[in-house]
């Protein structure tokens, strides 16, 4: 059984499209989507909800009335989470990291460590395949957290059910989501965009890949926007050792067909749909071989 | 007056519509807070006068002394130190430098040093935009660390323009907070109006007022704009789809410099926001 | 001796659980008495380095070894600095991996199989899978 995550650095380049694409033509397989705090999978894969789980995420620390506000939480807290207000206490729940610190240090036992709900996860069947995926609750912290529960029910699912493959759609960026989405997969596809904002995340996404030890490819998204800067990331996959799967060009039909739910890899005649199916068909290689 | 620019879904044109205010604006301050994916630069190409450090104090065992570092351990809410055999071992990348192990820990026996997690840069940008990112190390969990520096120089007398990650988590929180206006820009996609849906939810509960623009206006269909106008949701401009921003924004050159007429645009999207912050 | 495995269930006959950080019992065996002690694994859905507090927990029944099919770097480590034999890439039944490891018929690991250096802010590191 393995397992691909599709990154990219920068946001919409194209990640969603391509992993929805690939739930529909795996076989043997579980789709999760891992961007947790703007999760759009489900949008192209329908899923209907067979179990729905609360996620507690970590804790946060609350003051109560015992406090006699002698200011020592506030001195040690390295988070910047505890204020002093005309002789209140008031802790930051969006700044305290949960550490325990405060909590450990007060002299009157008035500091407690509390978690709470920070969102749902969600298993779910599309059709195709079974599909793991969350929501954030907004503004909810621990993303990474709720990537990494979801990842452990898909891999159980996995060996539970005998399935070969799970196709990962991850979250733009390089934080926390991403790498908890990235621990232990075989292989991560970083799909990036020839514009200069997208070579520059391309590149933070593959060193982020280098740096945990994932082998990963690249495929260039709407290539033929501009040919200089897509000669850029050619030349530093070669010089990176990095292996280019596929380009595929600017398609107007993409959106549109987006927009409609439908499946771009349906239209095997449109330019991005065709070359979509042949990037499958090598992954499809690595992953089942 | 500070506005942020944000999105839920990643892709919608943030960054072009923070640069194009900021390039519109000409005088102000504009604060990159994705320090994850700064991009910014690319298109304000200032020129960074001052590079500064953002580390975390990470703790270090002297192992020698024989003392007995279970406490360490036991309080360790990221499980980043185990304590086997006598024997410390510690995960850098979990640790989040609370100062916990020089706490609790057998005393003289922990220390602590800096270890570094990005950066701030600070420059200027023709004719007068003060100019700020920030920069995690790849690898690096610590975006919070990298903003929350970033913060202290939100600026209290210039106009101000932030520019987001994307996202509706902590990280996007951090960037829009200390803003009196948030843009959410958006594709007019059922993706767009997913995230925007969730967007709009997370300023709410800060209680930060918004509006939103529609970027690449006829790639999609009209289900953005219905949700607007049946919630009450401002549109302040849709940009329409072309083929010239869109190159253009390739190779880092925003909507004003390509289309002059829309810098009176984005100058009355200013307006209509400094009447509302008031 | 006392050999701890990874199990998907409580009795011997169970097989074993894929992976170390996260599986759901561990089988604390003693090739001595043969008998053994179930220990569901609460690390499995911790707030944060789930393989490294299996590991300290695993440590602290006085385990010589562990017998298991996948563990991370993280996990490694700190059994590795505890001096825990780690025999990984074992499937089949409990029973059956106590059986191989009397014979003598089971290798010994030398390095994790997955990345180095998985650590995961709010996250776990953990094993992955194969």
């Amino acid at each position: 059984m393995k397992q691909i995550t599709i990154i990219s650095g920068k946001g919409g380049t194209g990640k969603t499209t391509l992993s929805s694409s690939f739930a529909k033509m795996a076989k043997d397989h579980i789709a999760v989507d891992c961007d947790v705090d703007a999760a759009n999978l489900h949008i192209m894969l329908s899923p209907s909800i067979k179990e729905k789980n609360d996620f507690i995420g970590g804790e946060i620390a609350v003051v109560s009335d015992d406090c006699i506000s002698c200011g020592r939480c506030e001195e040690l807290c390295r988070f910047d989470a505890i204020r002093d207000s005309t002789g209140d206490i008031i802790i930051d729940p969006l700044k305290c990291e949960g550490c325990g610190v405060c909590r450990e240090v007060c002299p009157a036992d008035a500091i407690e460590l509390k978690s709470g709900r920070q969102g749902q996860y969600f298993v779910s069947d599309t059709g195709f395949c079974p599909m793991v995926h969350a929501r954030l609750d907004p503004g909810a912290e621990n993303s990474g957290l709720l990537v990494a529960r979801i990842r452990n029910i898909a891999e159980d699912i996995a060996v539970k059910e005998n399935k070969k493959a799970i196709i990962i759609d991850g979250a733009p960026g390089i934080g926390c989501p991403v790498i908890a989405s990235l621990n232990g997969v075989d292989f991560a596809l970083i799909v990036t965009e020839p514009t200069l904002s997208g070579i520059n995340d391309f590149k933070k996404a593959h060193e982020v890949t280098k740096f945990f030890d994932i082998t990963a490819f690249a495929c260039i998204n709407k290539s033929d926007i501009n040919s200089q800067n897509c000669k850029i990331i050619k030349d530093y996959c070669r010089e990176n050792d990095l292996e280019l799967l596929g380009e595929i060009p600017y398609d107007g039909k993409v959106p549109k067909a987006l927009s409609r739910k439908e499946f771009i890899i349906d239209f095997p005649e449109s330019p991005a749909g065709g070359k979509i199916i042949n990037l499958w068909e090598i992954i499809e290689k690595k992953l089942y071989d | 007056m500070i506005i942020s620019v944000a999105s839920g879904k990643g892709g919608t044109g943030k960054t072009s519509v923070a640069v194009s205010l900021a390039r519109s604006l000409e005088y102000c301050q504009f604060l990159d807070f994705d320090v994850e994916a700064p991009n910014a630069r690319f298109f304000l190409k200032p020129e960074i006068k001052n590079e500064e450090k953002v580390s975390i104090k990470q703790p270090y065992f002297l192992q020698e002394t024989g003392a007995d570092f279970s406490r360490c351990a036991e309080f360790c809410h990221y499980n980043a130190v185990a304590y086997v055999k006598n024997k410390v071992v510690f995960f850098p990348e979990l640790c989040h430098g609370c100062g916990g192990c020089l706490l609790v820990g057998p005393p003289e026996s922990v220390r602590e040093k800096d270890v570094l997690v990005g950066k701030v840069l600070k420059g200027k940008s023709e004719p007068g935009i003060d100019f700020l990112m920030g920069d995690l190390i790849p690898g690096s969990l610590r975006t919070i660390s990298v903003q929350s520096r970033l913060e202290d120089y939100i600026s209290k007398r210039e106009k101000v323009i932030i520019d987001c990650p994307p996202g509706t988590s902590c990280t996007m929180v951090t960037a829009v907070k200390n803003s009196d206006f948030c843009i959410l820009v958006t594709e007019p996609t059922p993706f767009g109006l997913n995230d925007l849906e969730i967007s709009l939810e997370v300023l709410k509960n800060l209680s930060i007022h918004s509006a939103v623009i529609i970027n690449r206006d006829g790639v999609g269909d009209s289900c953005v704009e219905d949700y607007c106008n049946k919630n009450n949701v401002k549109i302040l401009e849709k940009i329409p789809d072309d083929i010239k921003i869109a190159k253009a924004y390739s190779n880092g050159t925003s909507i004003p410099e390509i289309y002059p007429e829309w810098k009176k645009r984005f100058l009355a999207i200013i307006d209509i926001i400094e009447k509302d912050v008031k | 001796m006392i050999v701890v495995v990874s199990s998907t269930g409580n009795e011997i006959t169970a097989s074993i659980d894929p992976r170390f950080g996260r599986c759901a019992y561990y089988i604390a065996y003693d090739l001595e008495k043969d008998t053994f002690k179930a220990v569901e694994n609460t690390s499995r859905n911790a707030t944060g380095g789930a393989g490294i507090q299996a590991a300290q927990a695993v440590a602290d029944m006085d385990a010589d070894a562990v017998i298991t099919t996948n563990i991370g770097p993280n996990a490694f480590r700190v059994l590795e600095a505890a001096g825990i034999k780690v025999y990984s890439g074992t499937t089949g039944t409990v029973s059956q991996a106590i059986e191989d490891l009397k014979k003598g018929s089971l290798g010994t690991a030398k390095s994790p199989n997955v990345g180095e250096k998985f650590g995961m802010g709010q996250g776990p590191g953990r094993g992955g899978m194969n």
